[in-house]
């Protein structure tokens, strides 16, 4: 025992004390919420998930230069820290080293160490560079981020001179399998010091690195760098199917008194982790339509505003006073913030650590809307009209198969035994545009002899407009009248051409006894494609491009058979938009923005309209009828509809094939 | 205060009106009904009046069949506190509606004030507000867009002809028909749909309410549907000439001038 083991002792002591209760803190906080979240199912899957994204950094790698740079510091942060374990162990037992793993397996650890330290230091130099001289717009400002860095570059700074000393004052037998340490020792050499000043020195840098360990390690759980703690955990837990459904409220269980959140602490232990594992590296601010349409709402700042609303309670919550802590809608998180989602999940896909932005929403909406019966004015009407007439545009609901009219559709009425259900959707019932786009499958779907048929007036709207603006009641209401109706006629195959309805039937009916095989119509005619029972022959012999509905791609995963579909059309030149696939931009529509106005900022339909301008392509071509109005407007309103079209895949395809 | 609105319930706007094969009336199968959108002004205003007078109840009434149960929970939904159903045949006539409403409304210990749409949207009569007040005995103010309530009565802002308005005051008891403008009606919030789950609705008949069919003073016999919209006319020509024959065929065809 030395005064150097009675020193660390203190000092550790004091910070590991203190960095575990103020983690002791942050858990409890998290215990303090009320929503539910289970989240340990699936176990070998998670593991692989954690595997890849934790050690393999693939998500993070998806950028790539801050990718590299990340998993640089990430894999210096492990390596190194064996490095510092040796320290203090060596510290408590004066002279104790990792020695005994052998010769070879030491110096190899010390040639990765060394190098890797290097490797930190260069990462180091790229995110200040980044930070001051770049500056990304998601990024930011962040004084932590600069503590963080000048840190962590003190760290590797300490340990290149630690060693450098060392090997001039001790020369030690590993000293040639720490290259750069010797270049340091080299440069160190011209002062022309005596060994013993040089091994005290290396005992004080050793000192500087324990401690500024020491301090990150208090530090640590009050700042963003609390991800390198939170992240890890927060990717074990996420959601894991790519295909998410909205989770349900259960109205039959009477001791549920709040709907929705209207407190942070109403929301539930995953998101306070999501908050702890937030860096802020904006990647989800970068993609989101209303950000960058000048929008209030960035998925990045409504995370920070949600963790400072947690912390703001935290007295509170600590003391169980959970009726005392203080609501979500403030001046930071306002009604519009939460208002102007679209749903798209371009924020879910693009976060490294998994963050789930739009479950929080979705929260918050509940509760204003059914418990406080807040939102946009105009989607009374929405509600009102899915109320008395099963869809949210006003019509009769004695008017849904008059899209059909003399197309000889058959209604499961008349006759159930068919391949397939086709599942209209009140946008293909009703809305002008999209019937032809209905009349143009239909008409497909008998080209390839298909025995199809429709639910003609017993179809009723699926409930999803009412489900993402927060209805989750009318969207219940809704969702098992239909589920009645299709289990009523045993349906098991069904094909929509709406991804909304697509999303909702396939992941959503099943919390409510809805089972069914569903394709969208993308997956639909590419099958009869390759099956051969449609041949297109046609020449179209124009550019397309092909937008991305969201609730196809990030919400369901498929990209590529709509364009497998656009590539089976003869002589048709497919250009890609400069963001497409997970990239995609939402034309808007989403997450009930549909039935709103967009009084703040730019129209995003017009920017996504803008991007399909620029492929030059004279046909835009859509998937979703959301999209197609959204789309269709943009056009207009950038004067172009002389020269470009926007057409469903369906109308293109029935159209090659004779 | 004990504040009263009486609501209609009638099919949703839009309902494809079908008639009866022996033209008696229409066709109600199949029909969504809604409340008429001027009652739920008058729900509004009196949810609003009440949440400012603390003490205060809001009862809803409606006289018809079965059926208009449903709207009373809306209307409970909303928030009203009490309701009062009036069981009548599908035909009654607004006389009967009118005269079964002021009889439910007389058997109330005390009546400050009643809200009603200033006219329904399936017969658009305009006749059961006031037939009400004149059965009470009370004053009423009709097509109210603005209401200022003073402590011995009702400072309204009416609209009459012409896009003008006029000022009308008038003491408690008042019947208060509302326009659309007098407020914006509200969403009831879920807990309050569940707690009109459970609310009672009173239930009152003729007998109770001293009505009978010899209340009915219309009867209706032979219902038709509209002629179907003829399509529209492109005049063409010099606008001279185009003023020419808009005029000839107002005058010859449409006959309106």
């Amino acid at each position: 025992m030395t005064w150097q083991t009675y020193l660390f002792l203190l000092l550790a002591g004091a910070a590991f004390s203190y960095s575990a209760y103020r983690f002791s803190l942050l858990y409890r906080l998290m215990k303090g919420h009320q929503g539910k979240a289970n989240r340990l199912d699936h176990i070998p899957e998670r593991i692989l998930t954690t595997i890849a994204n934790v050690l393999g950094q693939k998500a993070v790698l998806k950028k790539r230069a801050a990718g590299i740079m990340h998993a640089t510091i990430f894999w210096g942060f492990i390596i190194i820290s064996v490095g510092t374990l040796e320290q203090f162990v060596g510290t408590l037992y004066q002279g104790a080293s990792f020695e005994f793993i052998g010769e070879r397996a030491y110096s190899s650890l010390l040639i990765v160490q060394d190098s890797l330290t290097a490797a930190v230091l260069l990462a180091v130099g790229y995110a200040f560079y980044r930070r001051l001289i770049v500056r990304p717009e998601g990024l930011g400002k962040s004084k932590d981020a600069t503590i963080v860095l000048i840190l962590t570059g003190s760290l590797m700074l300490s340990i290149l001179l630690m060693n450098g000393f060392h090997i001039l004052g001790s020369e030690p037998w590993y000293q040639g399998s720490m290259p750069v340490s010797n270049l340091v020792a080299h440069l160190l050499k011209g002062f022309g010091l005596t060994p013993e000043f040089n091994i005290a020195m290396s005992t004080l840098f050793k000192w500087v690195h324990m401690c500024i360990v020491l301090g990150f390690s208090v530090y640590i759980p009050s700042s963003k760098h609390l991800h390198i703690v939170a992240a890890g955990p927060n990717t074990f837990l996420k959601t894991l199917p790519r295909e998410k459904g909205m989770k349900p409220i259960n109205f039959e269980d009477e001791s549920i008194q709040q709907y929705g959140a209207a407190k942070v602490t109403d929301l539930s232990w995953k998101d306070a982790l999501d908050y702890y594992s937030c860096t802020e590296c904006g990647r989800c601010q970068d993609l989101c339509p209303a950000h960058n349409t000048a929008k209030p709402l960035t998925p990045k700042m409504l995370i920070l505003d949600l963790k400072n609303n947690l912390y703001n309670n935290k007295e509170k919550i600590l003391a169980g006073k959970i009726d005392e802590v203080s609501p979500i809608i403030d001046e930071h998180v306002t009604e519009d913030v939460i208002w102007a989602c679209t749903s798209c999940r371009a924020c879910e896909i693009a976060c490294p650590v998994f963050i789930e932005h739009t479950d929080k929403i979705y929260d918050i909406r509940r509760n204003l809307v059914m418990m406080e019966s807040k939102f946009p004015a105009e989607v009374q009407t929405v509600f009102k009209n899915m109320e008395t007439n099963a869809s949210p545009w006003a019509f009769a609901s004695s008017d849904r198969a008059n899209w059909a009219d003399g197309l000889n559709v058959k209604t499961m009425a008349e006759d159930s035994q068919v391949d397939v259900l086709l599942w209209v959707g009140c946008a293909g019932s009703y809305d002008d545009r999209n019937k032809k786009v209905l009349r143009a499958f239909a008409s497909l779907l008998k080209k390839a002899n298909v025995k199809f048929a429709i639910l003609g007036t017993e179809e009723q709207c699926t409930g999803d407009p009412a489900r993402r603006i927060g209805n989750e009641y009318l969207y219940q209401t809704l969702a098992k009248a239909n589920i009645e109706t299709l289990n009523r006629y045993q349906v098991k195959k069904i094909v929509t051409a709406c991804p909304h309805c697509f999303n909702t039937i396939k992941n959503e009916y099943k919390d409510f006894g809805g089972n069914y095989e569903v394709h969208h119509h993308s997956q639909f005619i590419a099958q009869l494609v390759t099956q051969g029972k449609i041949k297109p022959t046609k020449t179209l012999d124009e550019s397309v491009t092909f937008h991305d509905s969201c609730y196809l791609g990030r919400w369901n995963n498929i990209y590529e058979q709509p364009r497998a579909v656009l590539q089976s059309l003869p002589a048709i030149n497919l250009v890609e938009m400069k963001s497409n696939q997970d990239q995609s931009m939402c034309c808007g529509a989403g997450g009930g923005r549909m039935w709103m106005e967009e009084k703040i900022g730019d129209r995003i339909n017009v920017a996504r309209t803008e991007q399909a301008l620029a492929t030059k392509a004279g046909i835009v071509a859509a998937s979703c009828p959301f999209c197609m109005t959204m789309l269709t407007d943009g056009v207009k309103t950038k004067e172009m509809q002389d020269k470009v079209k926007v057409m469903d895949i369906a109308e293109l395809m029935d159209q090659a094939t004779p | 205060m004990n504040i009263y609105v009486c609501i209609k319930q009638v099919p949703d706007t839009e309902t494809k009106i079908k008639l009866n094969p022996d033209q008696s009336g229409i066709d109600t199968a199949g029909i969504k009904w809604i409340i008429s959108p001027y009652d739920e002004l008058a729900i509004e205003e009196s949810l609003r009046l009440r949440d400012k007078n603390p003490g205060s109840t809001v009862t809803v009434l409606a006289a018809g069949p079965a059926r208009v149960v449903e709207s009373m929970r809306t209307a409970l939904a909303m928030g009203a506190d009490n309701a009062i159903h009036v069981e009548l045949p599908e035909a009654a006539d607004n006389n009967w509606v009118a005269k079964s409403l002021a009889g439910a409304l007389k058997k109330e210990p005390k009546v400050d004030i009643i809200f009603t749409g200033k006219e329904a949207i399936d017969d658009g009569a305009a006749q059961v507000s006031q037939l009400v007040a004149e059965y009470l005995g009370i004053s009423y103010v009709t097509v109210v867009l603005g209401i200022e309530y003073l402590p011995s009565g009702v400072k309204c802002k009416r609209e009459i002809e012409g896009g003008s308005f006029e000022m009308v005051e008038a003491s408690y008891p008042v019947l208060i028909a509302a326009q659309k403008g007098l407020n914006e009606p509200r969403y009831a919030s879920l807990p309050n749909i569940m707690k009109a789950k459970k609310k009672e609705i009173k239930v009152l008949k003729t007998s109770d309410v001293g009505t009978s069919e010899s209340d009915q003073k219309i009867r209706y016999k032979n219902y038709q549907l509209p002629p179907p919209k003829q399509a529209g006319k492109k005049i063409s020509g010099d606008p001279a000439a185009q003023a020419k024959e808009l005029a000839r065929l107002l005058h010859e065809e449409a006959k309106v001038v």
